[in-house]
């Protein structure tokens, strides 16, 4: 016995030790700050619910990336509250008569984290690169022709046809940010960002957390907090307990049936403010009998957003039924569908069509659009639809999306900002995300032209009626525009939670 | 015995081949396209091509099999589709995380189970013998994010005795990994030893009605040394294997706690790379974990032999 029990204890030692060699191997340990470095702002730790895949932001597609590289990067403009593009690393921009040059001046002095100086050189190496490696966001410059950098301060922006969206294609998020060319050749930038905005990377521990201090060189008001730590906490439950343990100070990760409850109470701040996203139910008009729009306006009209929201979302939506939410520049006061049975049932007898079974494509990804999906189910149920669920992993639903394998899906757009974000790509006959297929000569011409219209008025305009043919046609059944939910404790202040979920912390100060 | 563990190494690699090939093949009927996750819904026919070919997943599927494995026998596990890091240092970065969850559960499962599953088995039919029964039918019927939640509530919240979650390293902070591996090493402790006390339980009475305990007992030897001398070290061989297969797959990573507890360990690793469709880290974390169980079947092989000397490796 105790010969085995001391063989045990010497194989528990050993693999013990691999454990702890295993350890100070590992990068990344970083001691917390604390205020340790003498600055008054403590550092402010803020749970996300996951882990970011890189911190290259020409190369990410993820939120949770994003969430870190707001505080890390900067653009050459940037969207203020209202979602108005405002200067950052330009201070001012001009357009030529024929709206096809435009010249931007950078401000002065901008670093690097690193020291090294930000010029006009790093905005072409940063636009050249994004267009050049076809990376995810090339899209937004598809009528950009060249970019030059005549002197050090000087941007020129050539394009191919007006573009009075240019900047927010060029400013609307970090996924445009302006890079440091060091930074990207030697591969650094996948955990080790540099850029010039208030924060800097400091350390990346894969799985735990990213650690962010403040970048004395910053351009702007210097950050009041000595730094940010990210730690990614997937379960909304955990997360509510370390915000109320105070373990951190912020996160969007809270369980939405108790977000009421938080509100009312008097611990925490809880701010929820409507989102410039939207969801969406369409119909696949590649498909019989979805190709007749008697049929996508039968099911517009058997929904009722109002239960899909409440069921979705615990009433933290508002619901609309066109996609730029209320409050917008671009809203479009439309609704001409409301939860109507009798006249669903008398849509779908014109189409010649009963006892339809529609496959209904969610994802596990996005919780929302599986509860949705319940409530569809059985809304659609009472004018004769069968609904068939199919609840699949992200990756497999992107899959069937992409090859049109599906008579409907739920889902949402994220972060737009201009209207031509929220229309074009998605309705225009040849747009890269027109999963649904939908093709209408009005709305393609209509989309063609707001896209270069300068007359802010008459584009406007444009979208309107853009607007009111797609609801009308029902390409897609828009349900709701969802609050961005945002929680903090009573020692934060100068945050402010934003319509497009950018978490900005060069504002905020942490009270002791 | 050198000799035996040089052949059982031998056969470990092969094995590992095998594994590799196994995965690599599963991954390609897996649906869902990983160039599609990286780029999210924002999906443009000329971004798409470029990031495939990026990535190298527009070769053969042969090339891109027969190039993992050239690179994996020099110690080359790829690199992350997603973050672009070598898969080695990933995987090898979450390793003290998941080693150190694990053995701290397991520790915490054999103190449980092995003075309950013995002590139930030596007063069969008494009260305490009903209170582990219903213990251990607890423990493997309780799910164990159920579990986990519950705790955090209690621990964490109403007591606010322990963090609700996160990680600190051993070699940073001992009191600080204590701290926050308590939770989530006691969620899977009591599971396992559910498991274990069980076994332990039947284990011990199957021996408690050998002849040699009759004997022992018919010496006259003291109940207590009957136990810990001729019972317990023979009901102890199939207990290893038991202890043995439940750390070895606990070092796999234990994904659902992982991921509530937000520990940065294998699981977690796992699940995001399925999540991504991160081939060469699922590949990776996959090989680590088979590494492991044939290491723990090895160790097994060896610790039979120290415990029952009729065993001899050969």
């Amino acid at each position: 016995m105790s010969n085995f029990g001391s063989r045990l204890a010497g194989a528990t030692l050993a693999v013990v030790l691999v454990a702890a060699g295993g350890c100070s191997a590992g990068k990344g340990v970083d001691v917390d700050g604390g205020g340790a470095t003498g600055g008054a702002g403590g550092v402010l730790t803020a749970a996300i619910g996951g882990e970011p895949d890189q911190l290259d932001p020409h190369k990410t597609s993820a939120y949770y990336s994003f969430q870190v590289l707001e505080n890390v990067y900067d653009t050459l403009v940037e969207p203020d509250e209202n979602l108005e593009m405002k200067p950052a690393l330009a201070t001012e921009w001009k357009t030529s008569d024929d709206q096809l040059t435009w010249t931007f001046t950078l401000r002065e002095g901008v670093k690097f984290s690193d020291g090294s100086p930000l010029t006009s050189q790093d905005v072409k190496y940063s636009f050249d690169r994004i267009v050049g490696e076809k990376l995810n966001n090339a899209y937004r410059f598809a009528s950009v022709k060249s970019v030059a950098a005549p002197d050090p301060k000087t941007v020129v922006v050539t394009l191919s046809a007006p573009t009075p969206n240019l900047l927010a294609n060029l400013g609307g998020f970090k996924g445009v940010a302006i890079v440091q060319k060091a930074n990207i050749e030697s591969g650094a930038v996948k955990t080790k960002p540099v850029g010039s905005g208030p924060f800097a990377v400091s350390a990346y521990t894969s799985g735990d957390s990213v650690k962010l201090v403040r970048n004395d060189n910053y351009w702007g008001d210097k950050p009041k907090l000595d730094g940010v730590t990210f730690t990614f906490v997937k379960d909304p439950t955990v997360a509510l307990q370390n915000l109320r343990g105070g373990e951190v100070q912020w996160t969007d990760n809270l369980p939405p049936q108790q977000v009421p409850s938080l509100k009312d109470g008097g611990d925490l701040e809880v701010q929820t403010t409507p989102s410039s996203d939207y969801w969406y139910l369409t119909l696949n008009q590649a498909r019989k009998p979805y190709s007749d729009v008697n049929v996508r306006r039968a099911v517009a009209f058997a929904l009722d957003p109002a239960a899909i929201t409440k069921a979705a979302k615990f009433g933290l939506a508002t619901t609309n039924q066109t996609a730029i939410p209320k409050g917008s520049a671009w809203y479009y006061e439309y609704a001409p569908y409301r939860h109507d049975p009798a006249q669903a049932k008398q849509l779908l007898g014109q189409a010649g069509v009963t006892g339809l079974t529609m496959e209904l494509m969610v994802t596990s990804e996005y919780p929302e659009t599986v509860s949705a999906a319940q409530v569809i189910a059985a809304q659609l149920k009472e004018v004769g639809i069968t609904v068939r669920i199919r609840t699949l992993d992200f990756a497999q639903w992107l899959d069937e999306q992409g090859k049109g394998n599906f008579d409907a899906f739920m889902l949402g757009w994220l972060g737009n900002i201009d209207p031509d974000e929220f229309y074009y790509a998605q309705h225009h006959s040849g747009g890269t995300f027109n999963f649904q297929k939908y093709r209408n000569p009005a709305v393609d011409k209509l989309l063609d032209q707001a896209r270069t219209e300068t007359d802010q008025a008459a584009r406007k305009q444009a979208y309107d009626q853009v607007a009111k043919q797609v609801v009308d046609d029902a390409s897609y059944i828009y349900l709701y525009n969802p609050d961005v939910v945002q929680g903090w404790s009573k020692k934060v202040t100068g945050y402010q939670a934003r319509t497009d979920r950018a978490i900005r912390f060069r504002d905020v100060a942490l009270a002791k | 015995m050198s000799r035996f563990i040089l052949r059982r190494l031998l056969q470990s690699a092969v094995v590992l081949l095998g594994v590799t090939l196994v995965v690599f093949l599963l991954l390609q009927l897996v649906p869902g396209d990983p160039v599609r996750v990286a780029l999210g819904t924002r999906f443009d026919p000329q971004t798409y091509e470029a990031l495939r070919s990026r990535a190298g997943l527009d070769r053969p599927l042969l090339t891109q099999y027969l190039s993992y494995v050239g690179n994996a026998l020099t110690g080359d596990l790829g690199v992350s589709f997603r973050s672009g890091q070598p898969v080695t240092t990933i995987v090898l970065e979450r390793l003290p995380a998941t080693l150190s969850l694990a053995l701290t559960a397991v520790l915490i499962a054999v103190l449980i189970a092995l003075p309950l599953g013995v002590l139930a088995a030596v007063r069969n039919g008494s009260a305490l013998d009903h209170a582990a029964r219903v213990f251990s039918q607890f423990g493997v019927s309780v799910p164990d994010f159920w579990m986990g939640i519950m705790g955090i509530l209690l621990f964490a919240g109403v007591l606010g005795w322990l963090p609700p979650s996160g990680y600190v390293a051993l070699t940073d902070d001992p009191a600080g990994w204590l701290s926050h591996v308590l939770l989530p090493a006691a969620t899977i402790g009591l599971v396992t030893a559910s498991i274990l006390t069980r076994f332990i339980r039947s284990s011990v009475l199957e021996v408690l009605s050998a002849d040699h305990v009759r004997t022992a007992e018919a010496k006259g030897l003291r109940g207590r040394v009957v136990v810990l001398r001729h019972v317990l070290r023979n009901a102890l061989i199939p207990v290893v294997t038991v202890v043995a297969v439940q750390l070895a797959s606990l070092l796999g990573g234990v994904i659902v706690v992982e991921v509530l507890f937000a520990w940065p360990g294998i699981g977690r690793l796992t699940y995001d790379a399925v999540q991504a469709r991160d081939y060469p880290v699922l590949q990776g974390a996959v090989l680590l974990v088979a590494a492991l169980f044939l290491v723990m079947n090895l160790l097994v092989d060896i610790l039979y032999a120290r415990l029952d000397p009729r065993i001899r490796v050969r």
